[in-house]
């Protein structure tokens, strides 16, 4: 059993999203093996306990049950996806609470806002979205997440601003705030020295440089053979060493010289802290997998006359392609893609798309309405319950979950009143 | 109750109400293939009852274990019915017996027969569709949908299937191998309900916020181009429009019209082809839950039921109405 796990997790390494807080390797395991072939009915069953829980919920914590579904969620599905609707969860979750006070505080809120920052495209409008409606100020996590966001970003300068908010926020806990300020600075101080270093570097590098996949260059005046850039934004070495390079250097730019954020001439341009202002222009479109944002075509040249240049359509081949007469398409294909039925299928709705941004904004704006009464149109039934989770709800549905309870409820009571009445007996 | 005691109780001089109903909510009613003189009505209460309408008698009932979600004829001696319990039974009307005949992971949700290929059809909320033999009676196929099954209704050898997230797929009973068509709604909310046209060439959807589509099966372009949509069952009431869920729908077997019904207790007759009402009858005490022309389109059976679209509250009693119909209300003009 443990040996069969050992090879699902040793197969598929590549497909499993890191998570802050780790995983529980018996949960990978199952959700490994239990994944080989498509959803399992147990993952549906629970994924539906889960979403009538949700609409059941009585208590006074009902953030109880989105935190306890959102984690079995990334348990469950460690490759994330379509399939596993957490953003969709995640978006749900924290539009379900904006409203409620009690939870702007709560460290499991403000977690979950921050897996759904993460999950946007934009995440520093979140953020501000977020310092906006006063949820998390007080919470340490919220100014260190925003705070990596601007590092990510290559701003330190307003990456430590968003740490001197925090502590004007006193926000809790202190040491923790303290302490990833600390790094942070430290981070800061040797991309400095790094940059003197860098003015004499006559002298080879003192530690062994780590390789990364990029061609190796000459440099500085003895022509060393030392590492020049890594690209991305995600530089960011933790643990010690000088050489570590700070602001991203993007695109093909792998042969000139490294840009190396001072901090003495940072931009003054901006706000000198980040400003308690309501969120204005729509970010970029949502966070969807496989969607390549519009970049410049880095290859294309402009010609003299200002038109690109274009490769000339290939002429037609004059012979006949050979075909060879054993190669027929397979027989029965598991869905058949008939072109005339394409039409049938009606494109996707734009409205359901836009920023998850807009759409929280949208739903403060009609919660507003709702309560003025000033919406034209009502629903005559429990709309809110059947929407409320990452999959809908029927009527019967929820009154079958309602009979089940019920009747757990009563098998309970039954077996309690036997419990009783032998123990009297006992007696 | 006492009104269930007396005999025919007219609310029209066309319309009558059901004695000895059930007594939980209706989730369905369906008339006899062969004849008028027969309803069968599954219900929350747990039974399956069989009704001889013309004397407004109740003839027989059986239990399932849990609530009964639908139930279907497969000839007149024989109903098939299915709900919480997740069992599909048979029952024998004549000798009053009873068949297990399988189970689905999760409650059953429809029930429906398709003479075209001898086969009985059940959706689930487990994500399939099973086929099972009647001769048998035996199972005689699984198959995955993408989602939970809400709604399904046969046109001739093919089968229509609504799911939650607004997905339908359309199947080829002959040839289950692959799914024929997939479609998504053309409403933008929850299916309620579909129902194919007698003449086999398409299906009505309707949804849970006042909608009801006409949607054509011929994937052409220019039979697609006649599909439509329209609002109903809506009530304005203080300048707020009050939107409904569309429930049930029951086609006119001979007309190739349509009633729906709503959880504003209204009954509408709709004339697809002319795009018009044809006529609305007087509003019942509370939701319509389920609608079934006869045989020969003469009569319809109305199931006034709170399908507890509000949670559970006090409600009005749950009824059937049996009423006579008149080409005047159902043939196009």
């Amino acid at each position: 059993m443990a040996e069969g796990g050992d090879v699902e997790w040793e197969l598929s390494k590549e497909n499993i999203q890191p998570l802050r807080r780790g995983r529980a390797i018996s949960a990978l395991h199952q959700a490994l093996t239990q994944q080989q072939d498509g959803l399992s009915s147990v993952i549906n069953q629970q994924r539906q306990a889960f979403e009538s829980e949700l609409r059941m919920y009585e208590g006074d914590d009902p953030l109880d049950v989105w935190d306890r579904y959102i984690k079995w969620t990334e348990q469950t599905f460690p490759q994330g996806g379509k399939e596993s609707n957490l953003t969709t969860l995640l978006e749900r979750a924290v539009t379900r609470f904006t409203e409620e006070k009690k939870y702007h505080n709560d460290p499991r809120y403000v977690d979950l806002w921050i897996k759904f920052a993460e999950s946007c495209p934009e995440p520093l409008d979140i953020y501000r979205y977020m310092q906006a409606q006063g949820i998390g100020m007080t919470q340490a996590s919220l100014y260190i997440a925003w705070s990596e966001e601007y590092e990510n970003q290559g701003n330190f300068h307003k990456a430590d601003l968003v740490y001197q908010e925090g502590f004007k926020k006193c926000a809790e806990p202190h040491d923790k705030l303290l302490q990833f300020h600390k790094s942070l600075q430290a981070r800061v101080s040797r991309q400095v020295m790094m940059e003197v270093e860098d003015d004499d570097s006559d002298e080879e590098p003192k530690q062994p440089e780590r390789v990364s996949l990029v061609d190796l260059k000459y440099r500085g005046k003895k022509k060393a053979i030392a590492l020049v850039n890594r690209t991305g934004p995600a530089i960011r070495s933790v643990s010690g060493g000088l050489q570590s390079r700070g602001a991203p250097v993007l695109g093909n730019a792998s042969n000139t010289r490294l840009m190396i954020f001072d901090e003495s001439k940072a931009p003054t341009a901006g706000p000198s802290e980040p400003r308690l202002e309501p969120w204005m222009a729509p970010p970029t479109s949502r966070a969807k997998e496989n969607e390549k944002r519009p970049e410049k075509w880095c290859d294309v040249k402009k010609s003299k006359f200002g038109h690109t240049v274009m490769a000339p359509p290939p002429s037609k081949p004059t012979f006949q392609p050979f075909v060879d007469e054993s190669d027929q398409p397979p027989t029965m294909t598991p869905c058949k893609i008939n072109p005339a039925v394409n039409t049938v299928l009606s494109a996707r709705k734009p409205c359901r798309e836009g920023t998850p941004l807009k759409r929280l904004q949208e739903h403060h704006l009609q919660q507003k309405e709702a309560e003025l009464g000033k919406s034209q149109e009502q629903s005559m039934y429990c709309k809110d319950l059947l929407l409320s989770g990452a999959t809908e709800f029927c009527f019967e549905e929820l009154r079958a979950e309602r009979y089940f309870k019920k009747i757990a409820q009563d098998t309970q009571e039954v077996s309690g009143q036997k419990d009783h009445s032998g123990s009297s007996a006992a007696k | 109750s006492s009104g269930k005691s007396t005999n025919h109780i007219m609310t029209g001089s066309n319309e009558y109400k059901l004695n000895q109903g059930p007594e939980d909510s209706i989730s369905a009613v369906k008339f006899s293939p062969s004849t008028a003189q027969f309803l069968l009505v599954s219900s929350w209460d747990c039974t399956v009852r069989l009704y001889d309408v013309g004397g407004n008698t109740m003839r027989m009932k059986y239990q399932h274990t849990a609530p009964v979600l639908d139930c279907a004829f497969y000839d007149p001696t024989h109903s098939w019915s299915g709900g919480l319990d997740a069992q599909l039974k048979t029952h024998d009307l004549n000798t009053d017996q009873d068949t297990i005949v399988g189970t689905h992971d999760a409650p059953i949700r429809c029930v429906e027969y398709c003479p075209e290929v001898n086969v009985m059809v059940t959706g689930s909320w487990d994500r399939s569709v099973r086929l099972w033999d009647p001769r048998t009676p035996c199972n005689a196929g699984t198959f995955t949908q993408p989602e939970k099954v809400y709604t399904l209704s046969v046109a001739g050898d093919r089968l229509i299937v609504g799911t939650a997230g607004r997905r339908v797929l359309v199947w080829d009973l002959r040839n289950m191998g692959y799914v024929q068509q997939r479609r998504e709604s053309s409403l933008k909310y929850q299916t309620r309900c579909i129902r194919a046209f007698p003449n086999k060439q398409g299906y009505v959807l309707s949804s849970i916020e006042g909608r009801v589509a006409v949607e054509y099966l011929d994937p052409s372009q220019e039979v697609q181009k006649k599909k439509y949509a329209f609002k109903c069952h809506r009530l304005k009431e203080e300048g707020i429009e009050h939107v409904y869920p569309v429930n049930a729908i029951s086609f006119h077997s001979v007309h190739n019209t349509f009633a729906t019904g709503g959880s504003d207790g209204f009954v509408n007759i709709w004339d697809p082809f002319n795009k018009k009402r044809l006529c609305q009858f007087h509003r019942y005490p509370t939701s319509i839950a389920s609608l079934a022309f006869n045989n020969d389109g003469t009569m319809l059976a109305i199931a006034s039921s709170y399908m507890h679209e509000k949670g559970d509250i006090s409600h009005p009693e749950d009824a059937i109405f049996i009423r006579q119909v008149t080409d005047a209300e159902t043939k196009p003009k």
